[in-house]
């Protein structure tokens, strides 16, 4: 007997494979209407007749490009404005002051990493307009940049386009009318993003497990919400990842809720803070401590090895 | 004591779905059909929060804060936090009701979401109600 889930389960377990392989992202068996509901629509706009045939083209022919569409659209999470304002609080009472007096001046640099639909990166934007957050920044300017998987969100996160029933999700009547316009196309009952708050904003396409090199260095690194979806090994190269792209006593905050799991050498936890980071200045060593074995099984090994080179 | 809210709208309909979602959010709910309905009901026992459509059929948002204020300041009663919740989208007009004295504003139409996500933002929930809100 087939349950809710009109997509073959020989392919929905092969799907959660290529999510694992190319996002990092762990799938649960709870997340069948998902695939069901996203796959479906992607189906649709890529003019396939049924979800079972494009799947089927998908691991047939194996086009990268098919396989990344997928995977986007099965890891792009929901999202809204001011989502988990407590870590909100802790980059502008914490780490902006902190980096602000130790600067001075210039500009501060911050990755959104895993961006979606841009909400996070918008709403700091608005609250850096805020007079007293302002008044703090003095002569710093805070740029802002964003990154995740190419799909419809990123897309999304570019034009700052939003639904009425988005732009009324975590976003108070007073920050909507201040920063965003309604979209005047007959019919439409979209918003838009005020070109203010894209100044010193862009948004940027990352390779699904694409390394950091790319990324740039950063002041700070928010990646919240989503630490808890990835497997441990992608866990550990995501943080590493991001550690390089830090600066020296930058900060990486995640959700007020989320903590790293393992300890990494460079990165070490700010006391009353929660999911937030700072980084050190050591050398760039990033392993979790203690955890990667270096392939030394013995002194004497090591001690032959040094005695050969 | 429960909590209380008034909801005030032409529509039995609106009335109804809106009452649902807020009695999850812990309020009791009473509702009115006019401006001068409401206008009673809080001359009696005023509720914390009042949601209302900006056009009733007898008066208009701005004119319904003013004649509650008044009535308020008589009674030595403080203000009920005020929602708007009406089909209107322009900018202009939720400047006006902003600037009339509401505390947040609805458009229509709306979901459980977004009613729980404007009572939090004007500070109506706490607890458990506050940590489920879109916030």
């Amino acid at each position: 007997m087939r349950g809710a889930l009109s997509l073959r389960p020989t392919y929905y377990e092969a799907l959660r494979r290529l999510t694992l392989q190319l996002a990092g992202v762990q799938m649960g068996s709870d997340h069948a209407f998902l695939v069901e509901t996203r796959l479906s629509s992607l189906a649709r706009k890529e003019g396939f007749d049924t979800l079972d045939s494009m799947v089927q083209e998908l691991f047939s022919v194996g086009k990268s490009r098919l396989a990344i569409q997928v995977v986007s659209a099965l890891v792009e999470r929901d999202t809204h404005f001011n989502r988990d304002p407590l870590s909100f609080d802790t980059l502008f009472n914490i780490a902006l002051p902190d980096l602000i007096e130790k600067r001075g001046g210039g500009r501060i640099d911050l990755l959104s990493y895993g961006c979606g639909s841009g909400q996070d990166i918008y709403s700091i934007a608005i609250r850096a307009r805020y007079a007293a957050v302002r008044a703090m920044m003095g002569p710093v300017a805070l740029h802002m940049t964003g990154v995740d998987y190419p799909s419809q969100a990123l897309e999304r996160a570019r034009t700052g386009r939003y639904t009425h029933f988005e732009v009324q999700r975590g976003l108070s009547a007073r920050d909507l009318v201040a920063n965003f316009t309604p979209d005047l196309a007959p019919g439409s009952t979209d918003w838009l993003t005020a070109a203010h708050l894209k100044e010193n904003v862009t948004f940027q396409d990352m390779h699904l497990m694409a390394g950091s090199e790319s990324m740039g260095e950063y002041h700070i690194v928010m990646f919240r919400g989503a630490i808890a979806h990835y497997s441990r090994t992608a866990r550990v190269r995501v943080i590493r990842s991001l550690t390089k792209t830090l600066r020296p006593y930058g900060y990486l905050i995640l959700g007020s809720g989320e903590d790293l799991q393992d300890s990494y050498s460079e990165l070490e936890p700010v006391a009353g803070a929660p999911g937030l980071y700072r980084r050190l200045k050591h050398d760039p060593m990033t392993e979790p401590v203690g955890k990667q074995p270096n392939g030394q099984t013995s002194f004497e090994g090591a001690k032959t090895r040094r005695v050969g080179t | 004591m429960s909590r209380r809210c008034l909801i005030v709208d032409q529509s039995a309909m609106v009335r109804r779905v809106a009452a649902r979602i807020i009695r999850e959010l812990g309020f009791e709910v009473i509702e009115a059909r006019t401006g001068q309905d409401a206008l009673d009901t809080c001359a009696g026992l005023t509720p914390e929060a009042i949601m209302l459509d900006w056009k009733t059929p007898d008066m208009g948002g701005a004119e319904f804060i003013a004649k509650l204020r008044v009535m308020m300041q008589q009674n030595g009663t403080p203000m009920p936090t005020i929602l708007f919740c009406t089909g209107e989208r322009s900018v202009e007009q939720i400047v006006l009701a902003l600037k009339a004295g509401a505390d947040e504003y609805i458009m229509k139409p709306f979901d459980s979401d977004i009613i729980g996500s404007k009572f939090a933002l004007a500070g109506l929930l706490d607890g458990e109600n506050l940590a489920c809100a879109v916030l």
